[in-house]
């Protein structure tokens, strides 16, 4: 039952559209009926795979470059009274800031190629990582630490064994965040920039009055974040199995 | 009167399998007025009975019989206190037990005056206007009391009530609740693990064994009242219950 | 006081320092990095500027309208479905779905059925910032002390009054902290909304920047919501530590 809860909410959202577009009959509004052999046609004709990995290549760079840098940043911010008085008060700094509205000025720094798109994701994303690292780091019990001294651990041994798994599963929480941040970065950023990515296609689509084939798209979007949220998620449970479970953190994020 | 009639409770246990029974069909007359304590080992389902009789947890089986009518949930004549407070922290000393005169419609004036009582009787006049978070844990449990107490519920449910104290304030506390009961002779349901604190409060103590939970003995304290500490940890039969008790908790468990 | 303050947030000010002698010393264009003085300076002429000033209002209503309905809509909706079972089982299945999803990708849909003006900005504000009130709401009402619900029904107080005098009070601390990051979010999300369909707006200023290289006046869009942004989190954190000085 639990299982197969989303499965149960997917159908019945489904439901509520199909039956909302039964219901206005406008072009603008098209039942997923309608647009499901728009979304066929996307995957069959390969049309949509370039935009779709033009779009997650980007996502993976930033990714992967916010996970080395941010996750180091992060622990020494939780351990360090020095790193987190110098990067807490420019976390605050960046904090309100629409990351992915900075797309314009990086394009003229670094050009319109992807170098500036995987900036833009890296920056945003690399934010929840910094700040969920410190959190779980600088919440790690000290007699945890205390312990390992005392059977000879060094400091950097109790920075890598002790200190990371530690605070583990508060950092793959900020992961989580991140992933659903950096999302939304690529999607807007791609829809401020309009050169392609799924971002892009669904404007595209939309200005070009193919109104299904935007839907489509956006199936797509949705598609692909319940799917990289639900396989991290199910990464996260298996790495942090033996940390007591919250419940109250469920992926949103800006 | 409060009667429990084979009250039973069983668990089922999320991930399935055998549902679990936490207490096997328990009889018991709580007279008016009297102070009667549930003793047992942890696990034995003692708590449970206590919220059931305060309507809090629906029994399986049976009824809590009220002047020989069956509760229908929870009722301002049988008023809580827990071991962990749980006062209202958004709340002041003050409105914390003002809240259940407010939740009756009592008039402003009357409620106020109510109050001041409380406050005097449990001695927390001066932190009238603090809130939970800046009090320590026995003043914390004296305001508890006296929110109860302010909607003059006719019996008192008290689960482990002065379990999370230390030892010094447990003592204190025990000794201002014998106070108040002997001036206002409300029935008081009692929980506590403590055999001591069970043979120093009580007119009657039930024994409860464990897995399922049932009542083992049911024992009258014949000492004398108004108890006096020091008087009665050298009364010879009071070292005799206190004994007698606890090696029966020691095969229950 | 001050100088403790400015000690505090010293790397901020070393940045800036850096930004403006960066911006200065010739080694890259005025049109790529302009100093961060005559960003500064190009705001405050931009708040002192009629048209500037009408598209923050704009924008300013838009926020706070999304806003103002996802918390009021998040609360309710939050508590509510904490209260039965049903309420509960559904919850977390449906976050799961439509968490993760982009909402900004849905703008399109919100356009091309509620038109192009204020309210398809408003719905996405309040799609994109009721998440996280919503969350609050729903795991801290689920989380109140069952202790203190038996207190109060014990009490005399009826089941809706438990919800209103002993529930919401007590997620009231969590709530307000979702509140704030909805704040940031609302900012966020009104502020692309306009980048994505300009029109009018700060978003729109940005854009029209953009497109005429006008790099100083690329700045000031983002100072001036990011600004909004801070404050508005001040002013919840303020309102915080105001109303909610029981809370430990």
């Amino acid at each position: 039952m639990i299982r197969f809860g989303p499965l149960i909410v997917l159908a019945a959202l489904l439901a509520l559209w199909q039956a909302a577009g039964m219901a206005m009959r406008v072009e603008t509004l098209p039942t997923p009926l309608a647009v499901l052999p728009e979304l066929w046609a996307l995957f069959a004709s390969g049309e949509i795979w370039g935009d779709l990995r033009a779009s997650l290549y980007r996502l993976a760079a930033g990714f992967v470059l916010a996970l080395a840098t941010g996750v180091p940043l992060g622990i020494l911010c939780g351990r360090s009274a020095a790193v987190r008085g110098f990067v807490s008060p420019l976390l605050a700094l960046f904090y309100p800031v629409p990351k992915a509205a900075l797309i314009p000025i990086l394009m003229l720094w670094l050009g319109a190629g992807d170098l500036s798109k995987i900036t833009i994701i890296y920056l945003s994303v690399t934010l929840p990582i910094v700040y969920h690292g410190q959190q779980g780091a600088a919440a790690v019990e000290e007699k945890l630490v205390w312990s390992a001294r005392a059977m000879g651990t060094g400091r950097a041994g109790v920075l890598l064994r002790i200190i990371l798994p530690a605070s583990l599963p508060e950092l793959l929480l900020g992961v989580r965040v991140a992933i659903v941040i950096g999302l939304i970065v690529m999607i807007s950023s791609e829809m401020i920039v309009r050169q392609n990515g799924l971002g892009y296609d669904i404007f595209n689509a939309m200005d070009m009055a193919q109104y299904r084939l935007t839907y489509a798209v956006i199936v797509v979007v949705a598609v692909l974040g319940f799917v990289l949220d639900a396989t991290f998620e199910r990464l996260r449970r298996r790495l942090t199995f033996w940390a007591p479970e919250r419940q109250d953190q469920l992926p949103t994020g800006a | 009167m409060i009667r429990l009639d084979r009250v039973s409770k069983t668990y089922t246990r999320a991930g399935g399998g055998e549902p679990v029974r936490a207490l096997s069909e328990i009889s018991a007359d709580i007279a008016d007025g009297a102070f009667v304590t549930i003793v047992g080992p942890s696990g034995c389902g003692k708590s449970t009975l206590l919220y059931i009789v305060g309507g809090f947890v629906p029994a399986s089986g049976g009824a809590v019989l009220v002047e020989g009518k069956p509760i229908a949930g929870p009722g301002p004549d049988r008023g809580p206190v827990f071991q962990e407070f749980a006062l209202f922290p958004w709340k002041t000393v003050r409105q914390n037990i003002r809240f259940g005169l407010a939740e009756q419609n009592v008039p402003r004036a009357e409620a106020d005056r109510r109050v001041d009582e409380l406050l005097d009787l449990v001695h927390l006049r001066q932190y009238a206007a603090l809130y939970p978070k800046e009090l320590s844990g026995g003043m914390k449990q004296r305001v508890a009391i006296a929110r109860t107490l302010a909607y003059r519920p006719r019996t008192l449910l008290m689960d482990e009530p002065f379990g999370a104290l230390d030892a010094h304030t447990r003592a204190k506390l025990q000794d201002e609740l014998l106070q108040i009961w002997e001036r206002e002779r409300k029935t008081v349901l009692f929980i506590t693990h403590g055999v001591d604190e069970a043979v120093y409060l009580s007119d009657r103590i039930l024994v409860m064994s464990a897995a399922p939970g049932a009542i083992k003995a049911d024992i009258a304290v014949d000492l004398p009242r108004p108890r006096r500490r020091e008087e009665l940890l050298r009364h010879p039969r009071y070292q005799e219950l206190v004994i007698e008790i606890g090696r029966m908790m020691d095969t229950t468990a | 006081m001050i100088l403790r303050a400015l000690r505090s947030c010293y790397s901020v000010l070393l940045l800036l320092a850096a930004w403006e002698l960066f911006a200065r010393s010739g080694m890259v264009p005025r049109t790529l990095l302009p100093p961060v003085s005559l960003v500064l300076q190009r705001t405050a002429i931009a708040l002192a500027t009629d048209t500037f000033v009408a598209d923050l209002a704009t924008t300013l209503f838009r926020l706070l309208a999304g806003l103002a309905l996802a918390v009021g809509l998040g609360i309710a909706l939050g508590v509510i479905s904490a209260q039965t079972r049903a309420g509960r089982a559904i919850f977390e299945p449906l976050v799961r779905v439509l968490g993760p999803l982009p909402k900004i990708a849905l703008f399109p849909v919100l356009l091309l059925t509620l038109g192009f003006d204020n309210t398809p900005r408003i719905v996405l504000v309040l799609i994109d910032a009721i998440f996280p009130v919503m969350l609050a709401a729903h795991y801290a009402a689920r989380a109140v002390d069952e202790k203190l619900i038996w207190s109060a029904r014990a009490a005399g107080t009826s089941p809706t009054g438990c919800v209103l005098r002993v529930i919401l009070p007590a997620a009231m601390p969590q709530i307000l902290t979702g509140i704030r990051v909805a704040a940031v979010i609302a900012c966020v999300v009104v502020f692309l909304s306009e980048m994505v369909q300009p029109g009018d707006g700060l978003g729109d200023q940005m854009i029209r920047a953009a497109r005429a290289f006008r790099s100083v006046d690329m700045f000031v869009p983002i100072v001036v919501i990011s600004g909004l942004g801070f404050i508005l989190d001040t002013l919840l954190a303020l309102v915080r530590r105001r109303a909610l000085g029981w809370a430990g």
